[in-house]
């Protein structure tokens, strides 16, 4: 290791940028939280009365439900799904290249291409999938009704993302050693017992890894919801970075809108501080 | 049959798995590459065309529509720009990272990843502001800016690994030649990582192409990218279902080139650098 001064020069640009668009902007928010700034009109401290108002206000708390029912149910469905996908195609040999090629694809696609074409698949009057069921004796509205609106979002986001987990718990099962499996086989263990006792916990700290990302993930959802629902239809798919959105630009109250932010921040901030300390005691 | 099938009955179980999901995954990409190759007339009919005489009218008519391709132009320049600045600056930073010992590289560390996680609306819509004043609002320089809290600690986290993977003595030798750091760097690592560096600018232009949160935040009509190009055929009055479905296409395929260029890495990108590929 060198010990001279010119590490830091190396380091500095990267602290300048870094500081400009994450520390700057993350302490204006903060600051402004405690102020009553709409766009264009003076700013005026008004202390902790942002934090109680939303603490008090019935739709800060729909958004909050709806955003916690999202990332929950997409999170343990993707990473169930996930983690089967991975330890079903964890046995092809033949054909496991292009398998694994083919199954990537939506992660590589836009949150907003993927919700056009949900809409468009799922339009009750033109989409494909209700012309399909409606074949085989089914009525269906996926977008249209407050009830549904929700899991059909879920249904996409799954599509959307199963693949991360499938393909980052793919590459851990085969990086396992073969001896404690092989010698497990000969013992007369089952292939289920084999994944379920051996292979799965040498692998937690990836499932670790993998839950918290998508959790983080699902909880900042934006593109999805913003380009799919809108949070409609009511506030039945309204979550906390569309409901942030809507209140700066669409409403201007700046400081609410930041508010909103900065109490969510904090959530996903001590998830990702509670991953690194997990992270490294599982290494 | 039944000895048959009790031998393969594993590998039969993985292929029907395999089957549905690569189904179920590429079906519906393939029904909207359907939609973008039907005439107006032929988008809405019940039952639906399976079998059609394809037209390149969508596409042609979305190449004339200007807004859309100065919406792909600029994500072309945005990409770029932010890509020259994520990987020299993260590049100077991943080499201080191994080869000096510096305090504070937990904490460094520690904000990249909370820098990296954090909503973005918490950055942007102080940055609506803030932008405006210093005039980077709606340019391609000033969103190419704001996505480095993103590409930045990225680019770090994938180049520190791929540095890693370099034995430490080819760097001592280089010193004791008489080399300094600068020159350690673009003549001895650079050379030797440069796969790391194609591939780490290949995963972030992935993710700049796809951005839309950002973006719709702090562009307003000159650099708009093409996230926010295809998001306005959903209009407010009707539904532009040519240019959605052509505009789709057209963003997923360069995409998909770029992910088998990427495809040795892609864990490694997805995993911020800590699984091998």
């Amino acid at each position: 290791m060198f010990k001279n001064s010119t590490g830091y020069y190396f380091i500095l640009p990267s602290v300048i940028i870094l500081g400009f668009t994450s520390v700057y902007p993350a302490l204006y928010s903060f600051i402004l939280s405690f102020y009553n700034w709409n766009w264009g009109t003076q700013q005026d401290f008004v202390g902790l009365s942002n934090y109680f108002f939303l603490l008090g206000d019935k739709e800060f708390w729909i958004v909050i439900k709806n955003t916690f029912f999202f990332a929950l149910c997409a999170c343990s469905i993707e990473v169930t799904l996930g983690i089967l996908i991975a330890i079903y195609i964890d046995r092809i040999k033949v054909g496991a290249g292009i398998i694994r090629s083919l199954l990537l694809i939506p992660l590589m696609i836009s949150g907003i291409v993927v919700s056009l074409m949900s809409k468009m698949m799922l339009n009750k009057l033109f989409g494909v999938i209700p012309y399909l069921m409606k074949q085989i004796g089914f009525s269906s509205n996926f977008y249209g009704t407050k009830d549904t609106a929700m899991w059909t979002l879920i249904g996409v986001d799954t599509w959307w993302q199963t693949a991360f987990v499938f393909i980052i718990i793919l590459a851990g099962l085969q990086s396992i050693p073969k001896e404690p499996i092989e010698a497990a086989r000969i013992d007369g263990v089952s292939e289920w017992g084999i994944i379920k006792h051996i292979r799965l916990p040498m692998i937690r700290s990836l499932i670790f890894l993998v839950i918290i990302f998508r959790s983080i993930d699902t909880l900042k959802i934006f593109d999805l919801v913003w380009g799919a629902t809108g949070g409609g239809p009511g506030l039945s798919t309204e979550v906390v970075q569309t409901f942030a959105y809507r209140t700066a630009y669409g409403f201007l109250q700046m400081s609410k809108a930041m508010t909103i932010i900065v109490i969510f921040s904090v959530v996903v901030g001590i998830l990702t501080v509670f991953y690194n300390r997990m992270d490294r005691k599982l290494r | 049959m039944s000895l048959f099938y009790k031998k393969y009955r594993h590998l039969i179980s993985a292929y029907i798995v395999a089957g549905i999901a690569v189904l179920a995954t590429i079906l519906p990409i393939i029904w909207v590459g359907m939609l973008s190759l039907k005439s107006k007339g032929q988008t809405f009919t019940r039952p639906p065309k399976w079998l059609f005489e394809p037209n390149f009218k969508n596409y042609v008519s979305i190449w004339d529509n200007e807004l859309f391709t100065n919406t792909f132009i600029n994500s072309i320049i945005i990409t770029v720009i932010a890509i020259i600045l994520s990987i020299s600056i993260a590049l100077l930073a991943a080499f201080a990272l191994k080869r000096y010992n510096i305090r504070f590289k937990g904490a460094f560390m520690q904000w990249l990843l909370i820098a990296y996680m954090l909503p973005e609306f918490l950055f942007i819509i102080p940055m609506y502001g803030i932008y405006q004043t210093l005039g980077f609002y709606d340019a391609h320089f000033g969103l190419a800016l704001m996505y480095q809290v993103h590409v930045l600690p990225f680019s770090i986290w994938m180049l520190r690994s791929f540095l890693d993977e370099i034995p430490k003595d080819i760097d001592d030798a280089a010193t004791m030649d008489g080399c300094n750091a600068f020159g350690t760097l673009y003549k001895i690592y650079l050379p030797l990582i440069l796969p790391g560096i194609t591939a780490t600018a290949i995963l972030n232009a992935i993710w700049i192409w796809n951005e839309l949160t950002i973006a719709l935040g702090l562009t307003f009509s000159n650099s708009q990218p093409i996230t926010l190009g295809i998001a306005s055929f959903r209009g407010y009055i009707s539904i532009d279902w040519g240019g959605m479905t052509s505009g789709s296409i057209i963003a997923i395929i360069p995409m998909i080139i770029f992910a088998l260029m990427a495809q040795k890495h892609i864990v490694k990108g997805l995993t911020l650098g800590s699984v091998k590929g």
